[in-house]
């Protein structure tokens, strides 16, 4: 609600026109600013070792800095103010695996998906098997992400909690505080991978989104777009992106998960 | 309990990625406690004093501004001022110099009522006194008013300055690595020690809090005492 106060009060006050052709800025200050998740494995999350923001999305963010051949500074994000920092120009690009749709593309631009997946639920063993189940259901959602919005849309009969990020509303499912936890199938299988009482939950069998992630842009930036997205065809072309991907959902991680989509594929 | 969850992170809990990276944790959130702290005293030791003894548009326009800065969430406050400022009026404060603004302007408009009211409290007796010995208005709120009357109103400063200390925690919302926030992001790692990072938490806050309070009741001391 109040993100979205904030967003509309930008929007309202003009917000693109202050900040043209970022592309020179970013190269003079040396510096590309990108806003990465650091509570989200594995997409962005505080090592563990070297105390700085990891993940998938960092990793991609790693290449478009070195092409650009500046630094890479990260800010960290959370679902809910990652629009307003792009927009207040406190970042220069998301890199938070930040979904593509219809109404963010008013506010912001997206490069091609890098990273694609769909929504779903992780719930109490044998607790939640088709959709129909989630009538009446009180289910968590990460504040200001997709998931959030198509429950409500779609699902009028389920009570939707909203949390600040996702181990938080994982915490609540264990809790009993809620029934039911939603995000994208790549994320939850990371998080129960990581979890010690894994056993008692399960992710349920059906997916009700597909859902496509992207760099997220500050509007009308095409040369910056360009670049981005050159930058993510090549990784395609060169291997790396597979490499990325293997590195996060590889068979030798906690959370193995098949890919099923490449760079420049058809949306 | 795990305590290994705190000591392997220790470290980051209470300087965040500093020497490498910024400063942040326990140290940040103390920097910018302290800040905000003094900050708030002189914005609202000046605006009390305005209060008295400026002149009534001034003091009516004082009053709103008060009035105002007391009404808006702090929460709400730091939002606004880091997102919407760089788009306004195209400058860019840094997180950190958000939250210290922020807390010190509503601190500040707290503290201008107490110090408004701790100088009322002055018997009339005392101002008739000094103006009968030849002092001006404000010498006699200087030297004669002021120091009784400061010291009367520290307790309510070190309630500000504490309450101060605890909204640091609200510089989440602009991602300023401060203790709350770090610990956040590492229970979110760790995922099953929520109950040993928070109540690690709490004792730091704890710990800050009474340091502040008994640096405070150090300065109400009268110069004998000390």
């Amino acid at each position: 609600m109040k993100s979205k106060l904030i967003l509309a009060l930008l929007l309202a006050a003009g917000a693109n026109s202050a900040f043209a052709d970022r592309i020179d800025d970013i190269k003079k200050d040396g510096v590309l600013r990108v806003a990465a998740f650091d509570s989200n494995p594995p997409f962005g999350f505080l090592d563990a070792q070297t105390r700085q923001i990891n993940g998938l999305d960092v990793d991609v963010a790693r290449h478009i800095a070195s092409k650009l051949g500046v630094k890479l500074e990260l800010v960290p994000t959370n679902p809910a103010n990652r629009i307003p920092l792009l927009v207040s120009g406190k970042a220069d690009l998301i890199a938070a695996n930040f979904t593509v749709t219809p109404d963010r593309a008013k506010q912001v631009d997206f490069s091609l998906p890098y990273f694609a997946s769909g929504q779903q639920f992780i719930a109490r063993k044998g607790s939640l098997q088709k959709p129909d189940q989630l009538a009446g259901l009180r289910v968590g959602a990460d504040k200001g992400t997709t998931q959030e919005i198509t429950l409500r849309d779609k699902y009028p009969a389920t009570k939707v909690v909203s949390y600040d990020d996702t181990p938080l509303a994982f915490a609540a499912l264990r809790n009993g505080n809620v029934n039911a936890i939603t995000q994208d199938g790549s994320k939850l299988a990371a998080l129960l991978a990581n979890a010690p009482d894994k056993d008692k939950f399960e992710i349920a069998p059906f997916t009700l989104t597909r859902e496509y992630q992207a760099i997220g842009l500050p509007k009308g930036e095409a040369r910056l777009q360009k670049l981005v997205n050159d930058v993510l065809l090549s990784l395609e072309k060169n291997g790396e992106a597979q490499k990325i991907y293997d590195r996060w959902f590889g068979p030798s991680t906690k959370a193995p998960l098949p890919r099923d989509f490449k760079i420049g594929d058809k949306v | 309990m795990h305590s290994e969850v705190i000591t392997a992170n220790l470290d980051y809990l209470l300087l965040g990625s500093w020497p490498q990276g910024q400063l942040g944790g326990m140290a940040l959130t103390l920097l910018m406690g302290l800040a905000a702290a003094a900050l708030a005293s002189v914005l609202g030791i000046a605006a009390g004093v305005g209060l008295v003894m400026g002149r009534p548009a001034w003091r009516r326009l004082l009053g709103v501004a008060c009035g105002t800065l007391r009404a808006i969430p702090v929460v709400m406050l730091i939002f606004w001022c880091y997102f919407l400022l760089p788009v306004l009026f195209g400058v860019d404060v840094p997180g950190t110099l958000t939250v210290i603004a922020a807390l010190a302007l509503i601190g500040g408009a707290f503290l201008a009522q107490t110090v408004q009211a701790g100088i009322d409290a002055a018997p009339a007796g005392q101002w008739q006194a000094g103006l009968a010995l030849g002092f001006t208005r404000w010498q006699v709120l200087r030297w004669l008013i002021l120091p009784p009357a400061l010291r009367m109103m520290l307790p309510s400063f070190v309630n500000q300055w504490v309450s101060l200390l605890k909204d640091t925690s609200l510089a989440y919302v602009v991602g300023v690595a401060e203790l709350t926030f770090v610990a956040a992001q590492v229970n979110n790692r760790e995922q099953v020690y929520p109950l040993e990072v928070f109540a690690f938490i709490a004792l730091c806050y704890l710990l800050l809090c009474s340091l502040l309070a008994w640096a405070g009741r150090r300065l109400g001391r009268s110069p004998q005492q000390a």
